[in-house]
């Protein structure tokens, strides 16, 4: 047997035994529920990032001089808190086992928390208001463009680009 | 801790409607900017921004309305099953929201490169538009501007008075302007300038080869003192001044010359130096003159005091005369120098220039041997009496002429003639002969006393110094033009001044 048939035979050999014993360890990876988590948490990380350097590259390219872009400078700024505010939520829905949340009826819920942390229970529920963070960056992000829109109109033709 | 749901609740439920409100109204925004200008990056990047938070929105804000509805109709399990596809998608236009904003800078600075290059295509256009309009006008105007350019140094090189010489990197001439032919003695018409080489004009071909060598190495050459050789022979002095021009590609390297004519200028600092020397010589002469006259009077008064007592054949006698006759030469050595540094009294009367002339020519004829020597009369008969000193005017016809008769030796011809300088109201009188000539170098020095070709003894030197002292006193110039071997002119020039009661 010449050294090309050897080889044929080994990898043909290796073949036949990975297909015949496989197993359930060797499958695709399964993704339980705190993966979800997880890639949530890091989307809200990702998104802080990518305001941050919207608002960095606003400043540095002067362009918050003029007001369409410094509101939409603000409502970068809104969003990377609103994010921040959001995170932290659910950090401490999942994570921290210091808190209960209960239903009560339709118009009251009750916190349940170890007694003496009663200011985590208070920062828990202003910070379930996260629209009144995430809704005023939408506005600001509207009315930026709306000025710009309106600059763009009002230069005729010339463009309104620094 | 028992809490009211209600702010939270209303926040969860009015938050997303505006949320969706808002992102569709910004996204509205974009779109007509991007209507208007449909080219502009910055609103595609912010239109692809607020489709992203639009759509972001759209799936969180459905996701919370539809879990509270749900939630408050008791549907749990079916909230149940449909959040984590409301998460996923949540999550997943997060990431979409970063990754656009993320490109902000990319896009800005493409942005900004495009907005330039389009500035430059602008400018181009524009200046392409105005040429396109404008460029027969332009073509029109320039030739204008280089006509009247070229009409200016055309004029510099046809009416300078300085010679203009275009050459090439070997010397051969290219061009010359008139003012060159005039001084190289060519004819314009009849010249073929094309197969000439300045250097053949040059006296000393060593100092041509110093010219070509300066100018080679250092590209120019500045005022170098040269003698040019005429094509009719004569030399003169000239001032060249030449740069090198380096090549190009459409004219091949060429040497620029600007000649100037320094010979009358030469001549003049030359007579001027020599009229300093002599005015100098005449004082020094006039200072001895004066001290030795007295001692030589007193000198020659004894000796004919004592010739009296003395016995016509005595060996005294003898010795005595002898004494007197050199006093009397020594007293006539010291009267010239006394004439020539013009110490003595100028008498001046009315006198006919032609008569002088004509004693003077006889009294010569008396004294001297010149039968075989014709003497020319070329009278101008328009010149009128003028104030002179007879007697001193003579000497120096008599001085002028006996030196005419010693140049032609014994046989030759001599040509006095008269002459009137009306531009200038003076008269004046050439003594010519064909004699020997005198030599260049001692043309400068023939007005310097004591200064003789002659031998010893047949000359005391002081004939022409005499003679420029005599012709200076009377206000007039005197001036010798001579070649070697071909003759010698004498020309005295005299101011005519007719006879009035105050002169």
């Amino acid at each position: 047997m010449n050294r090309l048939d050897c080889r044929y035979t080994f990898a043909g050999g290796l073949a036949a035994s990975l297909l015949l014993a496989a197993d359930t360890a060797l499958a695709t990876q399964t993704h339980g529920q705190p993966e979800g988590l997880y890639v949530h948490q890091m989307a809200h990380i990702f998104f802080i990032i990518s305001m941050g350097s919207l608002e960095f590259w606003l400043r540095q390219r002067n362009l918050t001089r003029e007001k369409g872009w410094k509101y939409i400078q603000l409502s970068a700024v809104l969003f990377m808190l609103w994010n921040i505010n959001a995170a932290v939520v659910h950090f401490m829905d999942e994570h921290l086992s210091l808190l209960g949340i209960a239903k009560i009826d339709f118009w009251h819920m009750q916190i349940e928390i170890i007694p003496g942390q009663e200011g985590l229970a208070l920062l828990y529920y202003v910070l379930k208001l996260d629209h009144l963070l995430c809704v005023p960056a939408m506005f600001f992000l509207y009315y930026g463009l709306k000025v710009i829109s309106k600059n763009n109109r009002r230069a005729a033709g010339s463009d309104p680009m620094p | 801790m028992i809490i009211s749901s209600i702010p939270i609740l209303f926040v969860d439920l009015v938050g997303p409607i505006l949320m969706i409100v808002l992102s569709l109204l910004s996204l509205r925004l974009v779109f007509r900017l991007r209507k208007q200008d449909s080219n502009n990056l910055i609103w595609t990047y912010l239109w692809w921004i607020c489709l992203a938070l639009s759509c972001f929105a759209m799936s969180r804000s459905a996701g919370h309305i539809l879990k509270n509805l749900l939630l408050m109709g008791g549907q749990n399990q079916l909230w149940a099953a449909i959040r984590p596809y409301s998460g996923a998608i949540n999550t997943f236009m997060f990431i979409v929201v970063g990754s656009v904003t993320l490109f902000f800078e990319r896009i800005w600075k493409i942005y900004q490169l495009i907005l330039k290059d389009r500035g430059e295509i602008r400018a181009a256009h524009k200046k392409l538009l105005f040429l396109n309009q404008n460029l027969e006008r332009l073509v029109e105007e320039r030739t204008n501007a280089l006509s009247i350019s070229e009409y200016k140094f055309r004029q510099i090189f046809e009416v300078s008075k300085d010679m203009i010489l275009v050459a090439g990197k070997d010397g051969s001439i290219v061009n010359l302007n008139p003012s060159g032919y005039k001084l190289l003695g060519l004819n314009k018409e009849s010249t073929d300038i094309g197969d000439r080489n300045l250097g053949e004009f040059i006296s000393d071909p060593e100092s041509w080869q110093a010219v070509m060598d300066t100018v080679h190495t250092e590209g120019s050459v500045s005022n170098m003192e040269l003698d040019l050789t005429t094509s009719d022979g004569s030399v003169m002095r000239i001032l060249l001044s030449g740069s090198r021009t380096e090549p190009s590609d459409t004219v091949e390297e060429t040497i620029h010359f600007l000649i100037k004519d320094i010979e009358q200028h030469k001549l003049m600092e030359e007579q001027l130096a020599q009229a300093d020397k002599l005015a100098s010589i005449g004082e020094l002469s006039s200072g001895v003159a004066h001290e030795i006259n007295n001692p030589l009077g007193v000198i020659l008064g004894y000796t004919q005091l004592l010739l009296r007592n003395e016995k016509d054949n005595s060996e005294r006698h003898g010795d005595l005369k002898t004494i007197e006759k050199h006093v009397r030469n020594c007293k006539s050595i010291v009267e010239d120098l006394l004439s020539f540094s013009r110490k003595s009294k100028t008498e001046k009367a009315p006198a006919d220039i032609h008569q002088v002339i004509e004693d003077v020519i006889v009294f010569v004829q008396h004294h001297s041997d010149i039968e075989n020597i014709r003497i020319e009369k070329q009278f101008q008969s328009q010149i009128p009496p003028t104030m002179i000193d007879e007697k001193k005017i003579k000497q120096v016809l008599i001085n002028l002429l006996v030196n005419a008769i010693h140049a032609v030796g014994k046989a030759g011809h001599i040509i006095i003639a008269t002459g009137l300088k009306p531009t200038r109201d003076w008269l004046s009188v050439t003594v010519q002969d064909d004699g020997k000539g005198i030599e260049k170098k001692d043309q400068k020095k023939i007005f310097d006393p004591f200064y003789t070709t002659k031998p010893t003894g047949e000359g005391t030197g002081l004939g022409l110094s005499v003679s420029y002292g005599i012709i200076k006193d009377h206000g007039g110039e005197i001036e010798v033009e001579s070649k070697s071997g071909l003759g010698t002119t004498f020309t005295f020039m005299l101011p005519i001044t007719p006879y009035t009661q105050e002169n």
